[in-house]
């Protein structure tokens, strides 16, 4: 499974505390390191503190908009790939999530070996540098 | 509940019978009594003329009957002398008027002492002084007399017509005994109707002639009406146990009165059938049209019937629209609300696959399966909430009318509608003052505040601070419930259209434009108002007025019949079953 020597590192946000642990174990066990913020302000002061390959960030967030903290994460780490996740999805908030340059928009409940296949698609984007059109249609179907 | 409705279209039926009789029988009957007034007293004038002028020609001919006997007395008195008449001249006269038809009785000569100097006639007579009666008197005082009735030396009732005649000094008398059955027939000739008929009264009342029907010559008539009138009188007189139009006439000599009767019953027959005939053709007329407004109104009510009926039916459909559409606006909050445990379901059940696929498994893998599956097992009962919610928002669309608990019923909607306002970052607040319970169907309180507060929902979207807030009070006798939001407002123009079935403003796919409309058309159900405040940009509020029935004066009414309808499947609003959604 894993295609690197070094592990990829993957932020998860997700106010779902159950959902958040349970996938960061899964994805561990699958080679990556992962850590988990519950909150958009743990997820902001996790980003400026580190540097992470991927960001899985939940679209809905009790206190702030998940596109919003999408933007700022991008802000504060422009080379890091954000794959978005939301329980419901309308075509809109499909459009509004590619615009602004998410890699994937993924709906609820997503398969996890897919899963892990994305985010190391999103890893290598992010090691070769600059943007990949393919992957970004890819992930969002 | 149907027999509500039935008394209502009974009800209604009368009514409308009631109205359109008056109208088509008002009129009918106002002219109809009109007519017959004028018609009767026209009639009944015409009759009393009649009646009058019967008599007034029937004067004429008893008078000159009465005159035409005087002339010929008169005549024989004048024309010849004593010696002439008797000499055979009264004798021949005598033979001249038996064969003439006996008009008169009995002729006879009387000196100025009262004795008889000639008698011809069938009484025995001849040897009779009148020197002390009454006609004697009378004649010799004013020469020409005509008696009343009386019965003489003869002892039968008679008149007679005297004359004087003076020679020198001395003087005799001629004297005619009138033939009274003679004169009754020349009175009876007069008819009218079937019990018209002719009598004759002196001064006293007592009968001079008597009607046919009944009396006898100088019995008393009891006619109350015997003091002198010039003209014909027109009187109703009581004889016996009938009552008698009569017309009386003074005539001249003898100072009789005659009295024409009939019978009121008799008089007024012509008048009294012709009336009848009015009012039978009046009701007919009348029958008519109570036939006629029975069937008009039965049709009516039978058109509001069905015209009620299709408007049940598409109320009905309208409610399932709207249900259908409400359970669509709330599906975005449901699916994030289930896939989000679906998703942690999922990554548990690989997490256990992960653990399970090393062999052999340690103590600590063995627990962590353990737990997650206990995990799993709670994700899957909070997806069951959800649905259950679901369930029976959507089955309760026909529920009859119950005691609800508004408070509750408001809650529990607020909780299922938090779960898309969560999504959405929209601050959903509940105020409640102590609300009474109210007589209403839950499912439709329910319908009416899920489309409110969904619509502010969809109308604070995209706002900062987006905030919808519920707010329930009571007032006198009603509870007001309000929605308001800080959302895009209702422009102007668009709020008379607002409840109207079809508008909407949101896009295609979005709205049916049936919540608002199904809303009005509920809360007006229940006897209750709904208004809308709004400003573009500031916000909109939709203020629900419902009337708290009495429940119990409800049962009173209804009861029974609320019984027979609540089937126990049903199921009963007030679980709090959704309170683990927050």
């Amino acid at each position: 499974m894993e295609n690197s020597s070094e592990p990829i590192t993957v932020l998860l946000v997700d106010d779902e505390v159950e959902f958040a642990t349970t996938l960061a174990k899964v994805l561990r066990r699958r080679g990556l390191e992962v850590q988990v913020a519950n909150s958009s302000r743990e997820a902001l002061r996790l980003v400026s503190k580190e540097n992470f390959q991927v960001v899985l960030l939940d679209v809905k967030m009790p206190e702030k908009d998940g596109l919003t903290l999408f933007k700022e994460v991008r802000e504060i780490s422009p080379h890091t790939s954000v794959i978005l996740m939301t329980g419901h999805i309308s075509p809109e908030q499909e459009r509004s999530g590619r615009s602004v340059g998410a890699f994937a928009y993924l709906l609820k409940p997503y398969p996890i070996p897919d899963l892990v296949e994305l985010i190391q698609k999103a890893a290598r984007r992010v090691s070769v540098g600059g943007h990949s059109e393919k992957n970004h249609e890819r992930g969002g179907t | 509940m149907r027999k509500a409705q039935e008394n209502h279209y009974s009800s209604m039926f009368r009514f409308l019978v009631v109205r359109i009789m008056l109208v088509s029988l008002g009129p009918l009957a106002a002219i109809g009594g009109a007519n017959f007034l004028l018609f009767y007293h026209l009639n009944k004038s015409l009759v009393l003329e009649q009646h009058a002028n019967f008599l007034r020609y029937h004067k004429t001919s008893v008078e000159s009957f009465l005159q035409g006997l005087v002339a010929e007395v008169l005549s024989v008195a004048n024309n010849y002398t004593l010696e002439e008449l008797v000499s055979g001249g009264l004798e021949r006269m005598y033979r001249m008027v038996q064969e003439r038809g006996g008009l008169f009785e009995d002729l006879g000569i009387i000196d100025s002492m009262g004795n008889h100097v000639q008698y011809l006639g069938p009484y025995d007579l001849a040897r009779k002084n009148y020197r002390e009666t009454e006609w004697f008197r009378k004649v010799v005082e004013e020469g020409v007399y005509v008696s009343d009735m009386f019965l003489g030396f003869r002892g039968v009732p008679h008149f007679v017509i005297a004359v004087r005649r003076t020679v020198g000094d001395d003087f005799w008398i001629l004297r005619a005994t009138v033939n009274t059955d003679y004169f009754a027939k020349v009175l009876d000739a007069a008819r009218l109707g079937t019990t018209g008929e002719s009598f004759i009264v002196n001064e006293r009342g007592l009968y001079q002639v008597p009607p046919r029907s009944a009396g006898m010559p100088l019995e008393d008539s009891n006619f109350p009406y015997l003091d002198f009138h010039p003209g014909i009188k027109v009187s109703e007189v009581t004889m016996g146990e009938k009552v008698f139009l009569c017309s009386s006439v003074w005539i001249s000599r003898p100072k009789w009165l005659l009295v024409f009767k009939q019978e009121s019953e008799d008089v007024f027959s012509p008048l009294w059938k012709a009336s009848l005939l009015g009012v039978l053709l009046f009701l007919v007329g009348g029958l008519g049209s109570v036939i006629l407004s029975v069937g008009a109104a039965r049709e009516q009510v039978k058109r509001v019937y069905k015209a009620d009926r299709e408007k049940e039916a598409l109320t009905q459909r309208l409610l399932l629209a709207g249900r259908t559409a409400a359970v669509g606006e709330m599906s975005a909050g449901l699916a994030h609300e289930i896939n989000n445990p679906l998703a942690t379901i999922d990554t548990l059940q690989t997490l256990i696959r992960d653990l399970a696929s090393t062999s052999p498994i340690s103590e600590e893998d063995r627990q962590e399966i353990m737990d997650s599956a206990a995990k799993i097992g709670q994700q899957v009962a909070r997806c069951k909430v959800i649905t259950q919610g679901l369930l029976k928002f959507s089955r309760m669309v026909d529920a009859p009318p119950e005691e609800v608990d508004l408070s509750q019923l408001l809650e529990e909607l607020v909780t299922i509608t938090k779960t898309r306002a969560k999504v959405e970052n929209v601050a959903l607040h509940l105020e409640m003052e102590n609300l009474p319970k109210i007589w209403a169907c839950a499912a439709h309180l329910q319908q009416i505040f899920a489309n409110l507060i969904n619509n502010a929902l969809d109308a604070v979207a995209g706002r900062e601070k987006p905030l919808v807030r519920v707010k329930a009070r009571r007032q006198d006798d009603k509870v007001i419930v309000s929605v308001e939001d800080n959302g895009c407002g209702i422009p102007p123009q668009d709020i008379p259209r607002i409840f109207t079935p079809f508008f909407t403003t949101k896009p295609p796919g979005k709205g049916t434009g049936l919540g608002l409309a199904i809303c009005h058309g509920l809360v007006q159900n229940m006897g209750g108002e709904i208004r809308v405040e709004s400003a573009v940009g500031l916000g909109t509020r939709f203020t629900v007025l419902i009337p708290i029935q009495d429940a119990r004066a409800q049962n009173g009414a209804k009861g029974l019949e609320g019984r027979n309808h609540t089937s126990p499947e049903r199921v009963s609003p007030g679980r709090p079953v959704h309170g683990e959604l927050q």
